[in-house]
């Protein structure tokens, strides 16, 4: 491995020294195993769409092979993968989506899961066109869970879309032909013109990724979050902490990882039963610590202030701590190596999804009826495990931070109540927003969002994007693994104001809350869009206009991907700090960071710099205002 | 033109003003011509209080002028933004003081100008003990007379000082407002920039009572968004002058209240069309309660009338 510092994160670096003594491998050893990529996959110019192939054409136009064997171009080959990058991303949000929404259908006033937020049922069941008036809470849950299941396979029409949705955005897409219709077809439709010989031209094809993308953020990941909420309650600011350091010495540590609610709400109850926890000191700890990783954390932080241990590429020195008795998943986002890792310390690593069974792992499969008790099973197997740890072997790093959490829209709107004079109104509006960043004491707000990338420095370019954003007047919200980044580096406190420029600092100070506000998890960018849409809606002017900008420096899964194209869709900037693998194709690099623009008021940026990246978002943020005259 | 331009354009115009003022100063009265308010120990008190120097002399008004232009940045920046207002406000000062020294009694009845300093220390107990429960910048012109004596009697009912600035002077005069400083209600002269004259009384305060040093203008900002419990109405049409001056107001931690469309910032410029909610909403902007149960009787009563005589021919 080169010698150049992998992560700005302390934790991360002494949990690696420690990897190299105990002898065993992380993903960064793995990269570098792999040596240099393949430059054909880098630039996107490489087809396994058939069996005449593999084929590879050359990424420079004019020289080399130009044509894979049925003829398929560079522009072709590339948009076609990129096309499927984003039915990867989307699908795995349309599977999490879905599985919420069968869980809202299966609730029951005696069953686990239970509708918690009826405020929100009410509110969910109205966009639905569900009748409420004199019904019981679970029949209106259950026509909701309905309707909405309706538009994952819905084969006439076009899919539902939440009021937050411009009216102007809509006809955008509507003129432009990728309004989502159904969201799975969305995805198939994809599989299908990107089997040999069917689409073979660049444009059109970009335009079907875009329709997908958007039924992954305005409908499976809207959905998720919309359905998790009703059920396990909306977030509401809490306090928390971040970094491994969260880890207890003598606690019986469960890590949680993954993505989906209902896993970790099941669990959290569990270990909050008396019986565990007598239990749990029963067998000589002080007690259960639960954590979490990923956006499984982000689900539990949000609604429990359950801390954060990490993010991505910080899973296996979780493991490497020695001190976690077990790792508990479900699906997306799980390095398979946690299975051969784990061998190496007493870790239990549980799978609990059919959906990601890693061999080699202890598998405690989620029963769908009584998943309280799956959940009991697994933390009482983690708390027999305690014994096992061996203390020779456990190094905590010492360093955590506070944070806070829990910014859902909702919870934004409450706090800018805080702001708005009684007398003047309205309450439970975006208006204060919508207001400081019309007079410009708030010059824009960022979306920044996404995984770790070993390609780049773990942390750095999360880190660096988000302080110069906000020390330019540009609020931040974040979620994804770019939060646990911000939790991490102490952006999430209130303290963190003082980095701010004057007008967020002033912003900070009235409104109460930090610079930087954690949103929730990767399918929680629904939230901001919702908020971004209220905004637009509230000024009546479409989501292009509005000084807004997403940017994923630290990018890698084909969710990213997913939500990138969603997001510039849905008519904001998007930064990218990894390059994704299109530039064998001037034509689709063209497409997306120049002609999207055209079409949708928005297109990609590719910066892997975020110091220019923020330069550039400054900049264009200011030509934005420009326009709009603010 | 977005707020930061006009605050901008607003600060530069102030600053032009004066200048050509500075010049008609020199010219008529020569460099070394003494400048000074009358019955204070702080010269020119925005002035001291931002930079620590008193200005004694035309000359040094002169050179004062470099305050105002080195406060004006036009970068699109809220600290840039805030600066700018003080920048109108040191502006305002200068010119008011030209006032003083192209004559020897600039105003006259009803309107006082500077306020002096055994006015601000015989306030500053009341204003501490919350006996004056705030102060109440009234600044421009109600579409009606009857509106504006609604309102200022309002705030006089209340116990709050209320200054009053520009033509609304007239229209309270017409309401048959009783007027004068043991009435808590000061007209302070029918220029914008005679504004300044109540910005040197919350300046005096942080001063006098906060025994802040001159020079430590953040300290004095603090001071006055902390412990003076001040804000201003803004009626009317507003020049970019007055929303310059509004910044300044904003600096010191005063909200500002009008009844124009503002592009509105939460708890510091608001609008509010609707007169009968104007005191309320003030009130509640500045976060200022009011001790003294209002009693229910024909005639206002409050602490404002302490000091009332009834004259004979009432
Ligand atoms: S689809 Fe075309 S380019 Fe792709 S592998 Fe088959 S022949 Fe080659
Ligand atoms: S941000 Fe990326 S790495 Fe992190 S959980 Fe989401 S998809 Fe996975």
């Amino acid at each position: 491995m080169d010698e150049k510092v992998l992560s700005i994160d302390k934790t991360t670096l002494e949990m690696l020294d420690k990897a190299k003594k105990d002898g065993v491998k992380t993903a960064w050893d793995r990269k570098a195993e792999l040596k240099a990529a393949c430059g054909f996959g880098a630039a996107g110019v490489c087809c396994r769409n058939c069996n005449l192939g593999p084929c590879r054409v050359s990424p420079v136009p004019g020289k080399g092979v130009e044509r894979g064997i049925c003829g398929a171009d560079a522009g072709v080959i590339v948009s076609r993968n990129f096309a499927r990058m984003v039915a990867g991303g989307a699908a795995a949000h349309s599977d999490h989506g879905r599985s919420i929404a069968l869980e809202l259908y299966h609730t029951s006033p005696d069953g686990d899961i239970k509708v918690k937020d009826e405020k929100k049922l009410m509110k969910v069941a109205k966009r639905f066109n569900v009748p409420t008036e004199g019904r019981d809470i679970y029949d209106i849950a259950h026509d909701v869970a309905q309707a909405g299941l309706n538009d994952f396979g819905r084969q006439m029409g076009e899919v539902n879309f939440p009021p937050t949705l411009p009216k102007k955005r809509k006809e955008i897409w509507d003129n432009l032909g990728i309004t989502p219709r159904g969201f799975d077809r969305e995805v198939v439709s994809i599989m299908h013109s990107t089997h040999i010989g069917c689409m073979a031209d660049a444009e059109p094809m970009i335009k079907m990724a875009l329709r997908c993308g958007l039924a992954d953020g305005w409908m499976g990941s809207y959905m998720a979050t919309e359905f998790s909420d009703i059920m396990f309650g909306t977030p509401k600011s809490i306090d928390t902490e971040a970094n491994l350091g969260v880890l207890g010495g003598n606690s019986v540590n469960i890590v949680l990882h993954g993505h989906e609610p209902s896993l970790s709400e099941m669990i959290v109850q569990a270990a909050e039963e008396p019986e565990m926890i007598a239990l749990a000191k029963e067998q000589g700890a002080d007690g259960i610590n639960l954590c979490g990783m990923c956006c499984t954390a982000n689900e539990a932080t949000m609604r429990h202030g359950i801390k954060l241990a990490g993010n991505f590429m910080q899973q296996e020195l979780a493991v490497v701590t020695g001190a976690v008795e077990a790792l508990v998943v479900d699906v997306q986002c799980i390095f398979p190596a946690l299975a051969k890792l784990s061998e190496s310390y007493h870790t239990k690593f549980i799978t609990t999804s059919p959906k990601a069974y890693i061999k080699g792992s202890v598998r405690m499969e989620m029963d769908e009826e009584h998943p309280l008790q799956t959940a009991r099973e697994i933390v009482k197997a983690a708390i027999m495990n305690f014994k096992n740890r061996d203390k020779s072997k456990v190094m905590i790093p010492e360093l955590k931070s506070e944070a806070i959490v829990g910014y859902s829209t909702e919870e934004i709107l409450n706090k800018l109540d805080g702001v708005v004079n009684s007398q003047i109104g309205p309450m439970q509006t975006t208006k204060p927003l919508g207001d400081v960043i019309v007079a410009g004491v708030l010059r824009g707000a960022a979306g920044v969002v996404g995984c770790n990338n070993p390609k780049v420095q773990h942390d750095f370019g999360h880190i660096e994007t988000i302080k110069g954003l906000i020390k330019n007047d540009i609020i931040v919200v974040v979620t994804g693994c770019a939060a646990q980044a911000a939790a991490k580096a102490g952006l999430l406190k209130k303290e963190a104001r003082e980095l701010a420029g004057p007008g967020l600092k002033k912003v900070c100070e009235l409104v109460d809350i930090p610079p930087v506000l954690h949103m929730g998890s990767c399918v929680d960018i629904s939230r901001i869009l919702e908020l971004v849409g209220s905004v637009a809606n509230q000024l009546g002017t479409d989501i292009s206009d509005l000084p807004v900008v997403g940017v994923a420096p630290e990018w890698m899964s084909e969710k990213a991907v997913s939500i990138g194209c969603y997001v510039v869709a849905s008519g904001i900037d998007t930064w990218l700090g990894v390059v994704p693998p299109v530039t064998g194709s001037p034509e689709v690099v063209d497409i997306l960071t120049n002609k999207m623009e055209d079409w949708l008021g928005a297109k990609f940026f590719i910066q892997p710099d975020p110091h220019k990246a923020v330069d550039e978002i400054v900049n264009r943020i200011n030509e934005k205002r420009k326009k709009l005259g603010i | 033109m977005n707020l930061y331009q006009t605050v901008f354009t607003g600060s530069k115009q102030a600053l032009k003003v004066a200048e050509d003022l500075v010049k008609e100063v020199v010219e008529k009265k020569g460099k070394d011509c003494k400048v000074a308010f009358p019955d204070t120990a702080y010269s020119l008190p925005v002035i001291y209080a931002a930079t620590g120097k008193k200005i004694t002399n035309v000359g040094e008004l002169e050179a004062a002028l470099d305050v105002v232009r080195s406060l004006i940045v036009e970068e699109e920046m809220l600290d840039k933004l805030l600066n700018s207002g003080l920048a109108t406000a040191v502006a305002a000062e200068i010119i008011e003081a030209c006032k003083y020294v192209l004559s020897d009694a600039p105003y006259s009845e009803p309107c006082s100008g500077f306020i002096s300093d055994p006015i601000i220390r015989s306030f500053g107990v009341p204003l501490v003990t919350g006996d004056v429960p705030g102060v109440a910048v009234v600044l421009g012109e109600f579409p009606d007379a009857e509106t504006a004596t609604k309102v200022i009697k309002d705030y006089q009912s209340k116990g709050l000082l209320t200054c009053l600035v520009g033509k609304v002077i007239d229209q309270a005069i017409e309401g048959k407002v009783k007027m004068g400083l043991d009435l808590r209600v000061v007209p302070l002269g029918y220029d914008v920039t005679s504004v300044i004259h109540i910005v040197s009384f919350a300046i005096r305060a942080a001063l006098i009572f906060g025994a802040v040093k001159p020079g430590d203008l953040g300290s004095v900002l603090q001071y006055c968004s902390d412990r003076v419990p001040a804000f201003v109405n803004a009626f009317g049409p507003l020049s970019e002058l007055v929303v310059s001056a509004g910044a300044g107001a904003i600096a010191l931690g005063f909200p500002v209240i009008t009844d124009q469309v503002v592009p509105e910032v939460p708890t510091l410029l608001l609008t509010q069309k609707d007169y009968d909610k104007v005191v309320k909403t003030s009130l509640e902007a500045r976060k200022i309660k009011i001790k003294i149960t209002e009693i229910p009787i024909p005639v206002s009563f409050a602490a404002a009338f302490e000091g009332e005589r009834i004259r004979k021919g009432d």
